[in-house]
């Protein structure tokens, strides 16, 4: 009979508990899923819902949402912790704050931790982030110059006391958005979210016969840990360095330096040398910085283990203060993704030298990038629609790259039809874009191109969120880049690509997404690969012959 | 000479290993089954031996056969090994990759080299037509109909393609130009399957309608064949009858239709299952259960409420991950509401070195090699071992006693395999096995229960297949379901769900709108025009038009949300009127499913469906079909000793469930068998067998 106490457990009963816990976490995040207005929760995945023991350390997160919400939600709910001291919480209280060096590094982002009691003690905590329908402040745009104009700014608050919801907060906080219906359905979404997770442990802890969470907790954290220490083992000790850029903010390039040092069972990922912050939206608050840096090692290195708390103990993160990858108050950081997504690529470059077989070439989806247009309808509605598409994947030592798949975040898109059924935008193409992914071994994975005509009552506003247009992704081992991002109006006009724009109803707007890097030499790629990809349309003859050294059929 | 009366039904199943069938003659409440192999290179030969030789074991002519419902896994496999046609595609311009593209995510956020799900039709295949509507309608390019004429010329004589899918932008409203074009194939090529996705799936998001249409092109040429052959077969050995074709849904319908849509049938297998307990729940008086249904591979649980199943509109086929969502292509298609996992008797069970921790499944040891107990040549422990070990199966009384079953092979297995490496007994690993197995269900089923906003404890499990009766005591606890009901034949009591079918359709037609802005009109006519449609086919399925019922809803949500819930419709003549009735359905609906409502969002819907079902032959069990059973005693052919997570070591009386009659009753720990079976019941239960010989296991 193998029943669990207290002090450890079999290796039968830790894995249904582990489990369990995991599909707790999980069932909060389909309510929340289902139920959240905001389209970035959606078509991005950006939200999680995290099981916390009673110290705020993790023990599981949902299998779906984005990587490493689990090493963020922790921080916060420390920083509610050191607030509002435990023996202050009561059953029914719900927490929350937006704060980007509290929380995950920009306003749109809500966490809400949620206490959990049994038998009359608390035992953890459940936390959930997902992205608002807004925020106030200047939505949508990486121009702004200090926190302030992004958003409306919530500190470590009490939502909820003991059931009952903070009115006057509320108010002040609503008054500021501009869709408060949305918004506090949304928030409401992620106090159910947190409430299935407090009955659901409840009942696992009944069921169990456990007292509370802490000796689980610690168990699983440690198999995390030991099972990263493992892979981190398996390098070569040294330090391992790349460097990379990326578009910036107008003239200012953004540079990322990063070193990887391996001492044993130990990885530190400094960022000294990366550009200084700098006084646009594209600033990446450490919270995040860390989550991006670690979540890509986690995918090279250990990418079955369950992630917890102890996922990350062995790797240290590091960037100077005041660099755009560890910027102080009151930096403006609204489009820090802009920034952060791109640490996997530089992560993989350094670390190709030593590991080549676990990792990929940068992607063209990394950043993402958004357009989004807002104005009035031909019925004379408001409309305000993001488009959701993505460039290509890095190519890996033994498969090519995903076409139109974004990495490192995991971002959908939307149908057309139903695009076009919200707004009064026309998309008139949206398919592979031919020789966009980079060359190789392994071909980069296509970036699209999407052409889409305004038909608003009046201008309408532009925004726009990318990079790569003059630093596309580069390929690894031999392989090459993919190419650029591009975004035009058919009057040749480019708007800016980080900024606010205002375009005139009838103009068409063509946006070209980049293509992923190539892995290994392309004169080596399999000539029946090349071919087939030429008779697909995915390279063009000339880039067959130049690119890959094919010879002309007789 | 008088004809002889057609009245026998037979439902048949051919699953990939085994074709299975099931007779019923009414007269004498005989229900009749029979197993025997599939032959994949014809299917239509198993079936006709099979039902040959059904009627001489019941002494019947084929022309006393009333009915054929067939069931096939043809189309699901054809999808998975790629074995269907060439298939070319003609798309609006601009837009003949959307089936490459898809959703742009990744199922897997941390598998930096996962395998995408390849389009059934690879690009140099799928040609763009110059054409567009808007979403509103307006005709912003006409088809270009030269271009639709040189693109099938050059995909038929040049590419050799066998079925082409049309799909071009908002058809599912405006399907105008998707028929012209397919006007101008047929007149150039009117031996050639079309598969239009206005006709297909008539619902918004162009790549799972445009993945569907190629979907139900691509097994068409194959399906269309082989059902033709089918119907001659059936006809020459004197078959009268009529021969339906079991849907997806639950439903059956006529060869036509099958070979018209035959994407529809890809789920009609595990559809029967769902079918059968719902037969089963409406048989019993029970209003909310749980099917489970486990068998060497998957586990599948339905909820069935009020005698039928739910259903949903989203599937999907070859998935690159058996059980990952998002790995395969996505289907616009009814099919019963279940979820299916990988875990089953031939689950496999292995350490995790990483972790430090056992785990079940998903991977099994399939047919071949099988479970280590079975002696093909398996080394790596299953369920099934486990259930041997812990002495839930009898290894001289496994399929009846066909199969003797290898206790010390097993038992070295899990010492090599699980034991030595996690420092565990033979029988703590066998046990753990099983308690793994039970609570990735009872996870998954926990799971789907919070999805639909029901509470699992209120719910009766009818529990059946080969493994479902020997997991099912344990499952429901864990969910803290306190009504277990074993049906009698548990083993292949899902092939009883052909038999029990209604004749059914289901139509949607997207049409999207804010309520408070509906054009009721147009939706009216909408549901007349699928109304028309169902009621036609239904009548060519043979159904009385007095018992024909019309089920009307709507895929709704608040403006601004991404997922839309089923809402059902008071008639099919809506007006303004209902408005306030349509959106308290919408909120009670969203309310249990969701534990709130938000009152100041408008909300719109999608799409409006139409189910049009005709009422199903219930068939009776009756006692004459179980001669020769007694009470429980007499039933009592010995002891087994079996481990019990809850219990430990419990010395179990053994029963036959042959010799079990109606009104027998008594305690566990108990094992009863049957031949493809064993239900296993803990102690503190009572037993009791119903007048349909149903073992009820419930708590002392």
């Amino acid at each position: 009979m193998s029943r669990a106490t207290n002090r450890g457990f079999d290796p039968v009963s830790l894995e249904i508990y582990w489990s369990r816990l995991i599909s707790i976490a999980d069932e909060a995040a389909t309510g929340l899923l289902r139920t959240a207005f905001s389209t970035i929760v959606r078509e991005s995945n950006d939200y999680g819902t995290v099981l916390m023991d009673r110290n705020g350390d993790s023990i599981s997160e949902n299998t779906g949402g984005i990587a490493s919400f689990s090493c963020i939600l922790p921080r916060t709910t420390k920083a509610f912790l050191s607030k509002f001291p435990a023996h202050t919480w009561q059953p029914g209280d719900s927490v929350i704050t937006n704060d980007p060096w509290l929380a995950t590094g920009h306003l749109p982002d809500f966490t809400v931790v949620t206490p959990i009691f049994h038998k009359g003690g608390l035992v953890g905590f459940a936390g959930s982030i997902a992205h608002s329908p807004d925020v106030g402040g200047a939505l949508w745009s990486a121009d702004c110059r200090e926190l302030f104009e992004e958003g409306i700014r919530v500190p470590p608050s009490r939502l909820l006391r003991a059931g009952e919801w903070n009115a006057e907060l509320l108010d002040l906080f609503l008054a500021n958005v501009r869709v408060p219906g949305q918004v506090l359905g949304d928030l409401q979404a992620q106090v159910v979210a947190n409430e299935v997770s407090m009955r659901r442990v409840a009942e696992f802890l009944d069921d169990t016969g456990l007292d509370d969470l802490q000796e689980l907790s610690r168990v699983v954290q440690e198999r995390a840990d030991s099972s990263m220490r493992r892979a981190i083992s398996a390098l070569p000790d040294g330090a391992y360095h790349a460097t990379i850029e990326a578009d910036g903010y107008d003239e200012r390039t953004t540079r990322i330096a990063c070193t990887v040092r391996v001492r044993g069972d130990t990885m530190e990922i400094d960022y000294a040398g990366t550009s200084p912050q700098i006084d646009r939206g594209i600033n990446c608050v450490f919270n995040y910085t860390h989550a991006y840096s670690v979540y890509p090692v986690k995918c090279a290195l250990d990418p079955l283990v369950p992630r917890n708390e102890g996922s990350y103990r062995a790797i240290w993160v590091s960037a100077p203060e005041r660099s755009i990858l560890n910027p102080v108050y009151p930096a403006p950081c609204s489009a820090r993704q802009l920034t952060g997504h791109l640490l996997a690529g530089a992560i993989y470059q350094a670390l190709a030298p030593v590991l080549p077989e676990r990792i990929i070439a940068e992607c063209g989806g990394a950043p993402t990038m958004r357009a989004l247009f807002s104005g009035i309808d031909r019925g004379g509605d408001r409309f305000s629609q993001i488009l959701f598409a993505s460039g290509g994947m890095g190519a890996g030592p033994h498969r090519d790259g995903l076409s139109a798949t974004a990495f490192p975040t995991n971002v959908g898109a939307g149908s057309v039809e139903a695009y076009e059924s919200a707004a009064p935008l026309l998309v008139w193409k949206k398919r592979l874009r031919s020789d966009s992914g980079g060359p190789g071994r392994f071909r980069g994975g296509l970036g699209q191109e999407i052409e889409i005509e305004l038909r608003s009552r009046g201008p309408a506003r532009l925004s726009l969120l990318s990079d790569r247009h003059h630093h596309p992704a580069a390929g690894v081992c031999g392989g090459a880049p993919g190419a650029p991002s591009m975004i035009a109006l058919d009057d040749g006009s480019r708007p800016h690509p980080k900024s606010r724009s205002t375009v005139a109803s009838g103009r068409r707007l063509t946006l070209l997404y980049a293509g992923g890097g190539g892995y290994g030499d392309p004169k080596t790629r399999d000539r029946d690969l090349v071919r087939s990809d030429l008779a697909n349309g995915y390279i063009s003859a000339e880039a067959a012959a130049r690119d890959y050294g094919l010879e002309a059929a007789p | 000479m008088t004809k002889p009366a057609r009245r026998a039904r037979i439902g048949v199943d051919v699953g990939g290993t085994f074709t299975d069938l099931v007779l019923h003659d009414p007269e004498r409440d005989l229900v009749h089954t029979g197993k025997l192999l599939t032959t994949p290179e014809d299917p239509s030969v198993a079936i006709l031996d099979g039902i040959v030789r059904l009627l001489r074991e019941v002494g019947m002519s084929p022309a006393e056969v009333h009915s054929i419902v067939h069931g096939t896994t043809l189309v699901a496999n054809a999808i998975i090994e790629r074995t269907g046609a060439k298939v070319g595609l003609l798309a609006t311009a601009g837009f003949r990759d959307s089936i490459e593209i898809g959703r742009e995510t990744r199922y897997d956020l941390y598998d930096l080299f996962l395998e995408p799900a390849t389009p059934l039709v690879p690009r140099f295949l799928r040609r763009e037509i110059p054409e567009r509507v808007s979403a509103e309608g307006e005709g912003l390019l006409p088809l270009d109909e030269d271009a639709v004429a040189v693109a099938a010329a050059e995909l038929v004589e040049r590419d050799g393609i066998e079925a082409l899918a049309i799909a071009f932008m908002h058809s599912y409203r405006f399907p105008a130009h998707e028929r012209r074009a397919a006007e101008i194939v047929r007149a150039l090529y009117p031996a050639l399957p079309l598969s239009l996705s206005a006709e297909v799936a008539p619902e918004i998001r162009e790549f799972e309608r445009t993945s569907t249409a190629c979907a139900n092109a691509y097994v068409q040429p194959l399906m269309g064949r082989y059902l033709d052959r089918l119907e001659i077969a059936l006809a020459e050995i004197g078959f009268l009858g009529r021969l339906y074709v079991m849907l997806s849904g639950g439903g059956i319908t006529t060869v036509n239709d099958a070979k018209n849509f035959p994407i529809r049938l890809i789920e009609s297998g595990p559809a029967a299952g769902a079918m059968a307990a719902s037969f089963l729940a409406r048989l019993s008086g029970l209003d909310r259960v749980i099917s489970f249904d486990m068998g060497g591979t998957t586990a599948k649980m339905c909820l069935v409420e009020g005698g039928s199943p739910d259903h949903k509109f989203d599937f999907e086929a070859g998935r690159v991950r058996r059980f990952q969502k998002g790995s395969g292509l996505p289907l616009k298609i009814s099919v019963v509401d279940m979820i299916e996992i990988g875990a089953g008797g031939g689950s496999l069970a292995h350490v995790d070195d990483a972790a430090g921790t056992l785990k079940v499944g998903p991977r099994s040891a399939g047919a071949r090699p099988g479970p280590v107990c079975y002696g093909g040549g398996g080394t790596q422990p299953t369920v099934t071992d486990a259930d041997l070990v812990l002495g839930r199966l009898d290894p001289h009384y496994f399929l009846g006693g066909e199969m003797e079953l290898d206790p010390e092979r097993v038992r070295r297995a899990f010492e090599e395999m699980i034991a030595s490496r996690l420092g565990l007994a033979i029988e703590a690993s066998a046990l753990g096995v099983q308690r793994i197995v039970d609570e990735t269900m009872a996870a998954a089923t926990r799971l789907h229960f919070a999805e639909k906003g029901r509470d699992p404890r209120v719910y009766t499990m009818i529990a059946f297949g080969g493994a479902g009766p020997v997991h099912a005591q344990h499952l429901a606890a864990l969910l803290k379901i306190g009504r277990v009901l074993v049906p009698f034949g548990a083993g292949v009591a899902s092939a009883l769900g052909f038999l029990v079918a209604p004749p059914a359709t289901d139509m949607v037609k997207s049409h999207v709108t804010r309520l408070e802005r509906a054009d009721w009109n147009e939706i009216n006519a909408l549901f007349a025009e699928m109304r028309e449609r169902g009621v036609r086919l239904l009548l060519e399925a043979g159904a009385d038009p007095e018992e024909i019922v019309c089920r009307p809803s709507a895929e709704m949500r608040h403006v601004g949300q991404g997922f839309e819930i089923p809402v059902p419709l008071p008639s099919l003549h809506l007006s303004a009127a209902d408005l306030p009735a349509i959106r308290e359905a919408f909120f009670s609906n969203y309310r249990m499913r969701f534990g709130r409502t938000v009152e100041d969002v408008p909300i719109e819907a999608l799409s409006w469906r139409l189910a049009c079902v005709a009422p199903a032959e219930d068939i009776r069990l009756g006692a004459s079909a179980f001669p020769d059973a007694g009470e429980a005693l007499a039933a009592r052919r010995g002891t087994r000793k079996v481990l019990f997570a809850s219990h430990g070591w419990r010395e179990c009386g053994v029963y036959d469930r042959y010799r079990l009659a109606a009104g027998a009753r008594f305690s566990g720990p108990a094992l009863i068998e049957e031949r493809e079976s064993t239900c296993v019941v803990g102690p503190d239960t009572v037993v009791s067998v119903d007048e349909f010989r149903n073992l009820i296991l419930e708590p002392a």
